[in-house]
């Protein structure tokens, strides 16, 4: 008696004699003859019989094959087994296709699926080809049915599903101060306890470059500024020690001396300890300033990540007020400021300034003169963005300002928006969490298709309704996943689990990682709330508060659902406002094709990403402040607000304080200031005009064009998917 | 000197011919700016940017009461005056500038193409001075027309703070002693 079966992946699953009768009416009713239901059950009866425990699929087809031939219908043999070669040519075929395109570089969306990969090189390539093919056995070997039925319906997306079979997590906030006290291993190489501001720096960039290879999303440095700090006052030391070398004298005295700075001065007329101690202070800035340089220039330019890809990393500092994280923070801004090779503006490691009232923000805090000089370089340079730790949600109780340690109680961002902070299964912090999946729902065409109810409350009932079913989907779809990601072994993230993700320190080198990932979260996105919005009512919640009403309606239930989750099903689920690149066109053209082109939904080659406004929409940024605030605080997962403004903010940082003073009254949790970076690839000039075609100062027309996308930079914007390319266009500035 | 353009309403308090007003600006001086561009100008600089303005019969007219709830509910932003030449209405922008510096904390710069000189050597033009905060000088001239500058096109423009407080160092600016 036949039990069970192996399905190709090597998974076993329940023997279902109604599989077998379904693929042999399936192949009568393309015959002249028709279905005969009795003969396919007597097929499947009969194989059922057979006396092995299990059998492949394979062997079964086999099976049913030869039954066909030894009974009446023959003809019925002949459908069944083109059916099947056809099958596996298609499984083929489809790989060649895809193959295809990405050896001829053309410039299709597989090629362009993210902004930040060089998909033309060799790595890049390999990539690709890695990337068709697990994608197409996660959908036919490890999904659901259901599951799989609602991603090839385009009701939801699964992120990062090409890694899904190697059971990696997506992000982690990386606490370096554990490794630079302690040293790590990291697989091939060993690093002791860091002792001087160069090798912490550099190590920074290993720990986020050695992680990359370990999981599918990015990579963060929560407090940059206090990490390194320590590593600033050991520099100074070492420069007091070479000049008591130098001198004969012996200064050892001075090491612990109290500064209120680190600033860089002339030493003329300074005499005596002061000269002593403000040459090694002029020392100091300098090794701090280059180890700066070295960190970005690393970063923006290793390509450690799978796919020949440079790391997708993010810093967050601003709050360490001691004079060596004062140094840091400024020599990081110096280097930002400065830029990358001859001036150009630095892609990675996207920057985050923790504004915090009391601290790095109002005119009488610690870090104010800081706070104004990365709100210029940001006009110049796109970072920092802001994360701002007023907003209600990012309190912590146990936040104290005389702790020194107070960085783990500061929420901190990843620079694409995703945020980790609340913990169900362990303490509150952004630090040593990262995210572990997250999956968006295509709100949109749950909207179009309750657009054929006439009257509107039932519309808006079936799209809940809809929403539900959406929702139970994606929680089974996350949950599924975690348990497959969960049978990880330790030793398959080696410096995650061995030195960075909270509690992995218990683990033993064959422990599954079980024990521990309920620390991170599962994410539920959504894009397209505008869209959706209009096909239900016609308006979009920039233009009119009845919508606006309705889409609060509508995530605040995803949010109440998520946590409903989280009690059901004992994980940290939380909703995330999907920073939406790749996705952005997919749903879009998904739809067209089966709802046509519906005027303000499917006219456009995308949605709009997530609860913003749309960006063809002209307002002024205090209205988009005043829409997407409130989604802040029901999208925990992680959310950013985006201001375009018009022209070149270079000389007008005050522009860009105006802004967070918006974040600040409005209560929004994470925001940015978009604007135009033309740069002059022959002389270096750089401008922020909206089509510059010609440099005003040499007249070459070599221009790179740096914009924004989903968070990260991108310069020379053909580079960017047919999506995004068509949302650029549509940009309104705000005024 | 040229005939200002002065309107009242019936009621005596004055109007203003606006051309638009744009909230939460950032071109127009440092922060966001709620910018007020009125019609009319009869400088004529050759290549000006805005030909357009030189209508003095262009654009509507609002009260200044409008113009105050604008002003006061654009919260971020401070103010400018643009155009046309505000100058060509001078009452009328003088008790603007009045009213916001009773009524709020926000400062005004002020573009014209008249030069300081011209300005404090008239009476009339002279009263909105004390009122404002920086004020940005002189006709544009094409041959001294330079894209690196600030907030002015040509170089003999100038940007001129008259209450002696600099807030922002910007090159190429001419602090002078306060207004009496």
């Amino acid at each position: 008696m036949v039990k069970s079966v192996i399905k190709r992946d090597g998974r076993i699953v329940e023997f279902d004699k109604k599989k077998i009768i379904d693929a042999v009416t399936k192949a009568m009713d393309v015959t002249d003859e028709g279905e005969d239901i009795v003969l396919a059950a007597e097929i499947a009866a009969a194989i059922a019989k057979i006396s092995k425990e299990s059998m492949s699929v394979e062997d079964i087809q086999d099976h049913v094959e030869m039954e066909l031939m030894n009974s009446p219908r023959k003809e019925v043999a002949k459908k069944y087994i083109a059916y099947r070669n056809q099958r596996n040519l298609a499984r083929k075929a489809k790989s060649r296709e895809i193959f295809k395109e990405i050896i001829e570089a053309q410039a299709t969306d597989i090629t362009r699926e993210n902004a930040n990969m060089n998909a033309d090189t060799p790595a890049g390539m390999m990539m690709k080809f890695a990337s068709e093919s697990t994608k197409s056995f996660v959908d036919e070997c490890l999904l659901s049915e259901d599951v799989k039925e609602a991603v090839q319906g385009a009701y939801i997306h699964i992120h990062d599903k090409d890694y899904y079979p190697t059971k990696s997590l997506t992000c982690v906030q990386h606490p370096l101060d554990r490794i630079l006290k302690n040293g790590f291993f990291a697989g091939h190489g060993e690093s002791r306890p860091a002792k001087r501001i160069e090798t912490a720096s550099i190590l920074g960039c290993i720990s986020m470059e050695t992680v990359q290879n370990e999981m599918h999303g990015g990579q963060a440095i929560p407090a940059f500024d206090f990490y390194m700090a320590p590593f600033v006052r050991k520099a100074f030391k070492e420069e007091i020690d070479k000049i008591s070398e130098i001198t004969g004298e012996d200064y050892s005295a001075l090491k612990d001396v109290q500064l209120d700075d680190y600033i860089k001065r002339d030493l003329l007329g300074i005499q005596g300890n002061d000269r002593v101690i403000q040459h090694a202070v002029n020392m100091t800035v300098s090794r701090v300033h280059q180890s700066m340089e070295a960190f970005v220039h690393n970063m923006n330019s290793i390509h450690s990540r799978g796919g020949n890809q440079v790391v997708f990393s993010s810093i967050n500092y601003g709050t360490d007020t001691s004079a060596e994280g004062r140094c840091v923070i400024r020599e990081i801004l110096n280097t930002t400021y400065e830029g990358v090779g001859n001036g150009s503006t630095a892609i990675f490691p996207i920057q985050i300034w923790k504004k915090k009232r009391g601290v790095s923000y109002l005119p009488e805090d610690r870090n104010y003169d800081l706070y104004r000089f990365a709100c210029k370089v940001s006009a110049r340079r796109f970072f920092p963005n802001f994360i701002n730790l007023d907003a209600p949600f990012n309190h912590h109780e146990q936040w104290n300002a005389e702790d020194p340690k107070r960085y783990e109680y500061e929420c901190a961002t990843m620079g694409c928006r995703t945020r980790v902070f609340e913990n169900r299964f362990g303490p509150k912090t952004s630090i040593g969490r990262g995210n572990l999946s997250f999956t968006t729902i295509n709100i949109v065409r749950l909207a179009i298709e309750c657009m054929n109810e006439p009257d509107r409350n039932d519309r808006i009932q079936k799209f809940f309704h809809r929403l539900d079913w959406a929702l139970d989907i994606t929680a089974k779809q996350l949950c599924e996943r975690f348990n497959f990601q969960k049978t990880a072994l330790k030793k398959q993230f080696p410096l995650l689990m061995g030195a960075l993700w909270n509690g992995s320190e218990n683990l033993e080198e064959n422990d599954t990682i079980e024990s521990v990932i309920n620390q991170g979260t599962l994410g539920i996105g959504f894009i397209g709330l505008a869209e959706a919005l209009i096909a239900l009512i016609g308006k979009h919640h920039g233009e009119s508060d009845e919508a606006q009403e309705l889409g609060l309606r509508i995530v605040t239930y995803m949010r109440d659902k998520a946590n409903e989750y989280s009690e059901k099903f004992k994980h940290n689920f939380s909703v995330i406002a999907t920073p939406a690149e790749g996705l952005s066109g997919r749903f879009t053209r998904f739809d067209r094709k089966k709802f046509g082109i519906l005027p303000g939904i499917t006219d456009k080659e995308y949605y709009t990403n997530s609860n913003h406004v749309p960006v063809y929409y002209k307002c002024t940024p205090k209205h988009k402040a005043e829409i997407e605030a409130p989604y802040h605080d029901l999208t925990r997962g992680g959310h950013i607000f985006y201001v375009e403004i018009d022209g070149d903010a270079t000389h007008n940082p005050e522009a860009i304080m105006a802004i967070v003073d918006l974040m600040d009254r409005y209560n929004i949790g994470y925001g940015s200031v978009n604007h135009n970076r033309n740069r002059c690839m022959d002389c270096g000039y750089e401008n922020a005009d909206e089509n510059l075609e010609e440099c005003p100062h040499c007249h070459g027309r070599n221009i790179d064009k740096l914009q924004r996308i989903t968070g990260y930079l991108v310069g020379t914007t053909g580079r960017w998917n047919n999506a995004k390319l068509a949302e650029l266009h549509d940009r309104v500035v705000h005024k | 000197m040229e005939k200002t353009f002065d309107a009242k309403n019936l009621n005596g308090t004055h109007v203003i011919r606006v051309l638009d007003i744009l909230e939460e600006t950032m071109a127009d001086g440092p922060g966001l700016r709620t910018s007020i561009y009125c019609a009319g100008c009869l400088h004529h600089c050759p290549g000006c940017h805005n030909p357009q303005s030189w209508d003095m019969n262009g654009g509507h007219e609002m009260s200044i009461d409008e113009i105050m709830d604008i002003i006061i509910s654009d919260e971020f932003s401070n103010v400018s005056f643009s155009g046309g030449d505000p100058f060509y209405q001078v009452e009328a922008f003088t008790e603007l500038a009045r009213r916001i510096k009773e009524e709020t904390d926000k400062t005004i710069w002020c573009w014209t193409g008249f030069t300081y000189e011209e300005i404090i050597a008239d009476k009339r033009l002279a009263a909105m001075l004390p009122y404002l905060d920086v004020l940005v000088d002189g006709p544009f001239i094409m041959e001294k027309k330079d894209p690196e500058l600030l907030f002015r096109g040509s170089s003999n423009q100038r940007i001129i703070y008259l209450n002696g407080k600099q807030e922002v160092p910007i090159e190429g600016t001419v602090p002078l002693k306060p207004v009496k």
